[in-house]
């Protein structure tokens, strides 16, 4: 069980370095994706688990987000929490047996969410400093969660073809051998 | 009936509880985490370090590589070339047309400003966050402190120093929505009307940064006149940097006289994508 989440961990921790160093190069429109935040919102939708899974995956991811971010430790670890809570309760009502409709609403939940987030961290750091100034929209916006969308369907088709495994109610598991 | 309905409020007290000893949990760790925020972030950057800087080099080849094959030839690197000696003939036409204007005094500044009086540090860059924020490889140790200018080898400015840690350092770019730039264009600096030599008021403004590796040109009066290609570099009026480094280069004007300044779009000089050291200027100050 040790070694699942040690490789959650080792997979977050290689796609905060990714996105910091090697997607920056390859920025469209001035916007990297959130590599972080597609395998956090992965997890979520395949993972199955209880409240300690959800807080687990909400503070690696986050604590990885704030690490490479220049605020506080803990903001994303927060947010990503309240986030993974409402999509868990979302999902519940969403879910059903059709397996080829998982992607149509796994894109544009992950699009709300991403853009969610982003929103929520900026009214945090507001908050506390308000000269930072407050602007839900830009121009990279748009650029960045198109970018960062990509990036999720890629890896919602990479988890489902090597690491998804149907159980009775048609969920996908990682790591369940 | 009345088991069952106690056993339901039991398991969501339980559910509550749950909840609640997990935020309390959570909440507890992160302040812990926060009280030694400074320590946590520097070893994380040191273990970090050298697979960050690995991963920069391999994104700066690869995007290198794509971008020939995209232009099938060699054009990336004639255009980073030519970008390079652009930017040094740009430093020099700025130094050169405070001497035109006269002032020897003021010359003498400017050509402290053009790094030779400078003490500089060197530093690798290694990575890049989406508040336009660099780190660099360099910190406390290293006599780097927060407010420190930025630059390239050309005399590009980047940004000045946001945070330190003992080993590393944040850079706030130019480009940071936080950033705010007080900039002179100058009068010939390749405008297209420029191969004559006017002398002409200086003309000042501010660069904002935009986010996304971008800025804009704000409160030019809107009397004065600006052309695309026009040069921008740091005002004499700047505190927080040297006078006279290149900043960006007017793309586009939007004048509207209804207002009583004027913008312009602009692409700024530094290339993030090319870079791999950066220069702390640590001995400025104003």
């Amino acid at each position: 069980m040790w070694k699942k989440y040690l490789i959650i961990i080792i997979l977050f921790y290689l796609f905060a370095l990714l996105q910091n160093s090697f997607f920056v190069h390859f920025a469209l429109f001035g916007a990297s994706p959130n590599l972080v935040f597609a395998l956090f919102f992965l997890l979520l939708f395949f993972e199955r688990g209880g409240i300690y899974k959800v807080i687990f995956l909400s503070a690696i991811a986050g604590i990885f987000l704030d690490l490479f971010s220049d605020y506080y430790l803990g903001v994303s670890v927060l947010l990503l929490s309240l986030l993974a809570f409402l999509f868990k309760k979302l999902l519940a009502l969403l879910r059903n047996d059709e397996e080829g409709a998982q992607f149509v609403y796994y894109l544009p939940l992950f699009i709300i969410f991403l853009f969610a987030y982003n929103a929520l961290f900026k009214l945090f750091i507001y908050f506390f400093d308000a000269s930072k100034g407050l602007m839900f929209l830009s121009e990279e916006t748009i650029p960045y969660l198109i970018y960062s969308s990509l990036v999720a369907a890629l890896l919602f088709y990479v988890y489902k073809k090597f690491f998804a495994k149907k159980t009775d109610n048609r969920q996908l598991r990682l790591f369940n051998r | 009936m009345k088991g069952v309905k106690d056993f339901s409020i039991n398991k969501k007290s339980n559910g509550w509880l749950k909840i609640l000893i997990g935020a309390v949990v959570l909440s507890l760790f992160l302040f812990v985490v926060n009280i030694f925020v400074l320590p946590i972030k520097n070893s994380f950057y040191t273990i970090s370090s050298p697979i960050e800087k690995t991963f920069w080099t391999a994104g700066e080849s690869s995007s290198g590589f794509l971008a020939s094959l995209l232009s099938a030839g060699s054009f990336s690197e004639e255009n980073q070339n030519l970008k390079i000696e652009n930017q040094k003939l740009l430093s020099q036409v700025a130094s050169l047309q405070s001497i035109l204007q006269g002032n020897q005094a003021q010359s003498d500044v400017s050509a402290t400003c053009q790094n030779s009086g400078f003490k500089l540090v060197m530093a690798g860059v290694i990575g890049l966050d989406e508040d336009d924020v660099l780190s660099i490889n360099k910190g406390s140790a290293n006599g780097l402190s927060e407010g420190m200018p930025v630059i390239s080898q050309q005399g590009v400015l980047f940004g000045k120093i946001s945070k330190v840690y003992k080993n590393f350092s944040k850079v706030m770019l130019v480009s940071n929505k936080n950033s705010i730039v007080n900039v002179k264009v100058s009068p010939f600096g390749g405008s297209p009307e420029g191969g004559q030599q006017s002398f002409t008021p200086e003309i000042d403004g501010v660069v904002k940064g935009s986010g996304g590796l971008g800025a804009y040109l704000d409160l030019i009066p809107i009397s004065s006149e600006i052309n695309p290609q026009d040069v921008l570099v740091t005002s004499t009026i700047e505190k927080s940097f040297p006078k006279d480094l290149l900043v960006a280069r007017i793309i586009q004007k939007e004048k509207n006289d209804q207002k009583p300044f004027q913008k312009a779009q602009i692409s700024l000089f530094f290339d993030i994508k090319a870079v791999d050291n950066l220069f702390v200027v640590t001995n400025y100050k104003r």
